[in-house]
């Protein structure tokens, strides 16, 4: 049987996982996947606080209706940044972090 | 009334806009502009008619409030986005040059029904109480805002503006749901005013996975309000993205990041357990922002990356009045400041919009001689950048009095020397605009032509910026 623990670990390392993506990968569709993994680790945690309650050890599930708003905001956001990057891709013909270097001083 | 009906109003307003644009012939899109804007008047009108919060026990009553706080920034939120609506027809020639389509006009019309929606999501920022609501109308705006700074998709630095804005945006709403997973964990709830009271029945252990949460969530809304070491995206955003829409994210998005942050900070103020530590952290981070924003923006040549970086430094002299949220005026500083950046920093935007249009670029030697080509123009930059540095009789000076007035009572002196000594800095760099426009030599004589749009905003801005630093008792009073 899984504990709050082990949900809270996993979440953990889907954040790090997620958060070391964005930092050291160079693709920004790479990027964009870290970004997705470190709300989804948030919505596992969201669930697994709800249904075991860390403090009053009662559940909570207030809270699922967050979760609920946080994929459909990271479809709306999927569904802009491709946008964004596919008119990059086409301006630029390329979707490397070093290749966006307009904008220094 | 209650005053949700606000905030519905302007969504309405914007799917209408929406429709009639997708059903219009016309190739001239400037009359959704000017629609758009005066709709918004009419919402601003409405807003000062009575209103009340949601009524208890209805489902709305726990995610929206209606107090002093959220009715100012709503009307200031209006104002901004109103400002900006006019100021994009100037900016069409732009928009075409870069959005070539089939049909004359096509493409165009959306750039300035998008702001609509963007200030619905501001304004419910502004009022809300609750984590969940607070990140559903935070990337309501951002994630139209990602749309808008990217709106030139033929122009390389509009692409990768909009890229990296679309990057840090997204990292800083996974910091932020992860922020309020940890602190719905420990403390069960997610509703603000709730918070206090379940922090009191904490045991001693669950402290830190709070504070985890509670740190997760500053570091987001640094990014929004751009503090220092979270500002990196904003020179390159600022200076990539539509003018109009720089001048909106430097103004109504920081604004409604600086309310939650307050709105944040008040309610975990009355638990000292943890109102020490953030106190630490905020005065820290209002330190190394002003530090930074000012002396990044010293050697800058690019007129809107020069903005940028002042809107770092405004966000740091902002912090420093968060970082004293003990004092009872703390809060109408903030919001006087807000009000007076408002008027600068739109008035600045203004009269770059109608340069940049004439000149061909941003850079501060496209302002060489402004003052003898337009006599309005440079005189409307003067008064900006004259209240942006903080001379006295602008509405910058009044503000940074009243904000360094708060940070001396709650015993911040180290702050208010740093910010002596970033004010100095601040003349130097706005300085630089008021030399090119009349110490330099012109590259053409011809004058610049500005349409009657412009000149009113001039006018109105121009005469906010005085106001307020002339007679700052009405706007202070509104704020008590």
């Amino acid at each position: 049987m899984p504990t709050l623990a082990n949900y809270l670990i996993a979440s953990g390392l889907l954040f790090a996982i997620g958060l070391g993506g964005v930092m050291l990968r160079r693709s920004i569709i790479i990027i964009f996947m870290s970004l997705e993994l470190m709300l989804s680790a948030a919505n596992l945690s969201l669930v697994a606080f709800s249904r075991y309650g860390l403090v009053s050890g009662h559940q909570n599930f207030d809270v699922q209706v967050l979760v609920f708003f946080i994929i459909t905001v990271a479809a709306a956001e999927v569904a802009v940044g491709l946008a964004i990057i596919v008119s990059l891709y086409r301006a630029r013909q390329t979707t490397h972090v070093e290749d966006l270097d307009t904008l220094k001083f | 009334m209650n005053t949700l009906l606000l905030e519905i109003a302007v969504v309405v307003l914007g799917i209408v806009l929406l429709l009639v644009e997708a059903y219009s012939n016309r190739a001239n899109k400037n009359y959704l502009a000017y629609t758009g804007a005066a709709g918004l008047f009419g919402v601003l009108v409405l807003s000062f008619f009575p209103m009340h919060a949601p009524a208890a026990g209805s489902p709305s009553a726990a995610f929206i409030t209606h107090d002093v706080l959220s009715v100012f920034f709503v009307r200031f939120t209006l104002i901004a986005t109103i400002v900006t609506l006019l100021m994009i027809p100037g900016y069409r020639p732009v928009l075409e040059r870069y959005l070539p389509a089939e049909r004359a006009g096509g493409g165009v019309g959306e750039f300035a029904i998008l702001p609509l929606f963007v200030c619905a999501g501001l304004m419910w920022m502004v009022s809300s109480i609750d984590f969940i609501m607070i990140f559903v109308s935070l990337e309501l705006a951002t994630i139209t805002l990602y749309i808008l700074a990217t709106y030139l998709r033929q122009n390389a630095a509009s692409l990768e503006a909009g890229t990296k804005f679309l990057i840090l945006g997204a990292l800083s709403t996974g910091f932020i749901v992860y922020g309020i997973s940890w602190i719905f964990g420990t403390t069960g709830t997610t509703n603000l005013l709730a918070l206090p009271a379940a922090i009191q029945r904490l045991p001693e252990s669950a402290l830190t996975p709070l504070l985890f949460g509670i740190a997760m969530v500053l570091v987001a809304l640094s990014f929004k309000i751009s503090a220092f070491p979270f500002q990196f995206w904003v020179p390159d955003v600022y200076q990539g993205a539509p003018t109009p829409v720089t001048s909106y994210l430097s103004v109504a998005s920081k604004a409604a990041g600086f309310v939650v942050l307050i709105r944040l900070l008040v309610v975990l103020g009355t638990v000292p357990v943890i109102s020490h530590k953030l106190h630490a952290v905020i005065t820290l981070l209002a330190a190394l922002t002003l530090i930074f924003g000012n002396f990044a923006a010293i050697p800058q040549t690019n007129m809107k990356r020069l903005l940028g970086y002042s809107s770092v430094a405004h966000a740091g002299y902002l912090l420093m009045a968060v970082a004293s949220l003990g004092s009872k005026m703390a809060i109408p500083a903030i919001g006087f400041y807000l009000a007076g950046y408002l008027a600068m920093t739109m008035l600045a935007f203004v009269v770059l919009t109608v340069v940049s249009e004439v000149t061909g670029g941003d850079e501060i030697s496209r302002f060489n001689g402004l003052g003898r080509r337009s006599p309005l123009l440079a005189g409307a930059m003067l008064l900006a950048s004259a209240s942006l540095a903080g001379i006295p009789f602008t509405a910058g000076f009044i503000g940074k009095l009243l904000i360094f007035e708060v940070a001396i009572n709650q015993g911040h002196y180290g702050l208010v020397a740093l910010g002596c000594v970033t004010v100095a800095a601040g003349f130097y760099y706005y300085f630089k605009v008021i030399r090119a426009m009349y110490w330099q030599q012109p590259a053409e004589e011809t004058p610049i032509r500005v349409t009657f749009t412009v000149k009113l905003l001039i006018a109105l801005l121009g005469a906010g910026i005085l106001a307020f630093g002339i007679y700052p008792a009405p706007l202070l009073s509104a704020l008590r």
